[in-house]
């Protein structure tokens, strides 16, 4: 079932990522990075999930075997650009792909790594999320290239990303250098027409030679050398991006000194709104390369304007350059952008206001705003009932936080009077109603560090960490081996529903497969627990309530870090694989109406019929049973035909 | 030659809007128009709002439809369409499913959920022209509930002049959706056009 399971999985979009060259297919950006890999014949492509960058490795998977390609979820991004950087060092083509919270993951890596040289071409995808869509920091990943020092190209659409991923290649070997692929969630999952190039097919033989003084880093005086050569490098590299074609400059004959710059996704408002109100007369620069900038195109346009606007999203990057760029040229430029609150640096662009900040440049009002019809449209949002994210329907993850809240008042603690710190991932749903018990987030792995945190400072209530399985795996074995060292007295709560399961259910190393389906080691979070110094670790079914209770009732009486692993498939998976229940119904008879099973679990296959029952939707249902364990009334019973 | 055409899908996780927009793009693409897509992937699957901008013609390039500028709104659930009242414009055409997807600060009753007729009357304040239809009940007599978003496609195959032809949609579902469900999504297209015929010829 399994094997089913994972082999639908893959078969999905396998016929359309090998199409031939010159075939055209609507693909979405992430998609296109994953097409423009398969063209740069590359060997090996290799991250950890995360939105929205997840789907690049999730369309390879189903064309590695066809196409020899080592495709993988590594267990997080440190160790996927440690593999990709040992691969490339060998002379292997290899795309590591992270979302921009991974790049900081990654970074204490990438940073060392770009002291060395590269054999095979080494491509970092990262894709950030302006609008925080998957409730993440508005990271701009731009500014990594000061950190880093290393070159990146910010694409604007899917054929755009798809031909940067196989420059990108090029240029990485012929300067020996990683090279940042950077996208933003509207470029990565916009989707449009992607004209196919040709597949290349690179045979050669791994091989490493030993050169120390180039790979290793304890020595002052080569660390500099590398420093030195590193920024040789950047400097060489300099008229190849800027003649690349990820920057376009046009200034038209009878340009009336106006301009504007834009970057990612931006350049598509830009044009749009160039078309629909005929701008023919203003300048455009768009910019691609990020690191090195462009700088002989950004003088040019400077000469033969005196008014720029610049169109990014987030941080003001290629705005502050410019800054600097018009101060040596030393002409007065009005720039407008983030520094003067023409646009903002919080939330994402899109085309009311570009179109708004390009009237303001060319002194037009383009935009006839009718107050009224405003008024009616803000009225009906207002309207619009809030939709919090609900756990799915069966969620293991529902019931153990049911448990936890029963072990808590069977303790005798209200509402709000024990700490919960949350993690990345489903997990963290517990921070909507009706549980509202979630208390913190803050990135993989920090619950556990950030409960004993809470614990030093002299909280004296019960602190308990939630963490999902693949976060664990990811981040989580450290503070617990801190917690355990020094015997710090908080309840870990592994939340194991064997995949990643946020960004689409990736295998997780205790899933026991790999992203290409074949089958692995299940690597067992109890025993790495107990390997961390974990005295005491339970293993439960969440599904079953009263034992769930009982397992944190102990482990709350318990003085040191304890753990409990709540093991249980997630609920979407395992529909998917045809493993969920009957659904449960609910006996009208013997439903009083009280809607306990609504407030405590807010189920969505539940809902209120006219009379004040509650009702149980067969469609929806998994048949977890754990309503069945809340009705005071034992009015719902699992279905029988 | 068309220039700029925005179809708006709403819908809450689960409906099959992201679906419905990739059949209707592959269809437009297929048809040899320039398409772009824009969605809001990621908690699709989790009851949460989900929209998805299927854009077509030559002076389009962003991936989300601009300001009042939809041609066409799809709401799969009949608050969703409240949500995305900013792209409503004069000439917006609203298919709406009547049937609600309480959210749950509803039925916590922390929030409550407007009147179908309410809902219906701020949309025609809009300008835009509204069709409620129960496509919940046509599914279900279709087959299933999982038809809903095919039957609101029906619906629009029945407005006057659609830029797709029937054809193209055909095809882009066989392509789309699982071919044994091919028949149940089959009648509820024509269940969907026969009851849009039934609300213009009445209107």
């Amino acid at each position: 079932m399994l094997e089913s399971f994972i082999n639908r999985a893959l078969e999905r979009n396998l016929s359309k990522m090998i199409g031939e060259e010159g075939s055209v297919s609507l693909l979405m950006g992430n998609e296109a990075i994953a097409r423009g890999a398969i063209e740069a014949g590359v060997k090996i492509v290799i991250g950890y999930p995360g939105t929205p960058s997840s789907e690049v490795i999730q369309t390879l998977a189903p064309t590695a075997k066809e196409l020899g390609i080592r495709v993988e979820w590594a267990v997080n991004e440190k160790v996927a650009i440690d593999i990709g950087a040992g691969a490339a060092l060998a002379g292997s083509r290899c795309l590591v792909t992270m979302k921009m919270a991974g790049l900081n993951v990654a970074s204490d890596s990438i940073i060392s790594i770009a002291y060395g040289d590269v054999n095979g071409g080494l491509v970092i995808y990262v894709a950030d999320d302006p609008a925080a869509h998957a409730g993440m920091a508005e990271q701009d990943s731009r500014f990594f290239t000061k950190i880093s020092l290393l070159p990146m190209i910010d694409v604007s659409d899917p054929q755009d990303a798809k031909d940067a991923i196989v420059e990108a290649f090029d240029f990485s070997e012929q300067f020996k250098i990683p090279v940042f692929i950077r996208s933003t969630s509207r470029v990565a999952h916009m989707r449009s027409a992607v004209t196919y190039g040709p597949v290349r097919r690179i045979r050669r033989a791994a091989e490493f030679k030993r050169d120390i003084r180039r790979f290793t880093r304890a020595s002052p005086v080569w660390c500099m050398e590398q420093h030195r050569i590193l920024n040789e490098k950047i400097e060489k590299m300099k008229p190849t991006f800027e003649n690349s074609k990820f920057n376009e400059l046009s200034i038209p004959e009878n340009n009336t000194g106006v301009g504007v710059i834009a970057s990612g996704v931006s350049w598509n408002y830009l044009q749009e709104i160039v078309a629909r109100h005929n701008l023919t007369k203003v300048a455009t620069l768009r910019i691609g390369t990020i690191n090195p900038l462009p700088e002989d195109l950004i003088r040019a346009f400077i000469d033969e304007v005196d008014r720029i606007l610049v169109l990014e999203e987030m941080e003001p990057y290629i705005e502050l350059h410019l800054k600097a760029m018009i101060g040596d040229v030393g002409k007065h430029i009005l720039v407008y952008g983030k520094y003067d609150g023409t646009l903002s640096r919080v939330g994402e662009y899109n085309d009311h206001l570009v179109e708004r900040a390009l009237g303001k440049l060319v002194e037009k009002k383009f935009v006839e705003e009718n107050f009224e019809l405003e008024e009616i449209r803000e009225e009906a949002s207002k309207l619009a009932p809030r939709r919090p994210l609900p756990f799915c329907p069966g969620c293991p993850h529902r019931a153990t936080y049911t448990a936890m809240r029963q072990a808590l008042r069977e303790l005798g603690y209200g509402d709000g009077d024990a700490i919960i710190t949350g993690d990345i991932g489903c997990t963290i749903l517990g921070m909507h109603p009706p549980f509202n018990m979630c208390w913190t987030e803050v990135s993989m792995g920090a619950s556990i560090a950030l409960a004993c945190g809470l614990r030093y400072a002299g909280i004296d209530k019960p602190i308990i960490a939630t963490i999902g399985d693949s976060t664990f795996f990811h981040a989580g074995i450290p503070p617990t081996v801190n917690a355990a060292w020094y015997n710090t007295n908080i309840v870990i709560a592994v939340l194991d529903n064997r995949v990643t399961a946020m960004t689409g259910h990736q295998p997780s190393p205790g899933s026991g497969y790999t992203a290409t389906g074949e089958e692995a080691e299940a690597i067992r979070i109890e025993s790495l627990l107990e390997a961390s110094g974990v005295k005491k670790v339970r293993v439960v079914d969440p599904y079953d309530l009263q034992l769930t209770k009982e397992a944190f009732i102990e482990a709350l009486k318990e003085k040191g870090p304890s753990a409990i692993v709540l093991r249980r498939i997630c609920s979407l998976v395992a529909r998917r694989m045809r493993l969920i229940g009957r659904p449960s119904v609910v006996d009208p008879e013997k439903c009083t109406g009280c809607q306990l099973c609504i407030r405590t679990l807010s189920c969505p296959a539940m809902s209120i019929t006219a009379d004040g029952k509650m009702v149980i939707d067969l469609a929806t249902c998994t048949g977890c049973g754990v309503c069945a364990q809340i009705c005071p009334f034992d009015a719902i019973t699992p279905w029988r035909s | 030659m068309i220039k700029e055409y925005n179809i708006l899908i709403s819908s809450v996780g689960g409906q099959g809007g992201i679906t419905l927009a990739r059949i209707i793009s592959s269809a437009a693409l297929s048809q040899g128009l320039k398409v772009r897509v824009g969605e809001t992937l990621g908690m699709a699957q989790r009851g949460g709002s989900v929209q998805s901008h299927v854009r077509f013609g030559e002076d389009v390039y962003g991936p989300l439809i601009p300001e009042r500028r939809s041609d066409v709104l799809f709401s799969l659930e009949p608050a969703e369409a409240l949500r995305v009242a900013k792209y409503i414009g004069k000439k917006t055409t609203i298919i709406m499913n009547t049937s609600p997807y309480l959210p749950i600060s509803v039925m916590l009753n922390e929030a409550t959920y407007p009147k179908i007729e309410e809902i219906v009357s701020i949309l025609n304040r809009l300008g835009g022209r509204v069709y409620p239809i129960d496509a919940m009940k046509l599914a279900e007599k279709a087959g299933s509930s999982r038809s809903l978003n095919i039957v609101m496609l029906g619906a629009y195959m029945s407005l006057e002049a659609p830029i797709l032809t029937l054809e193209a949609i055909k095809e882009a579902m066989a392509i789309s959706l699982p071919s044994r469900y091919l028949e149940q999504n089959t009648r509820a297209l024509n269940l969907g056009m026969e009851k849009m015929k039934k609300l213009i010829t009445g209107l």
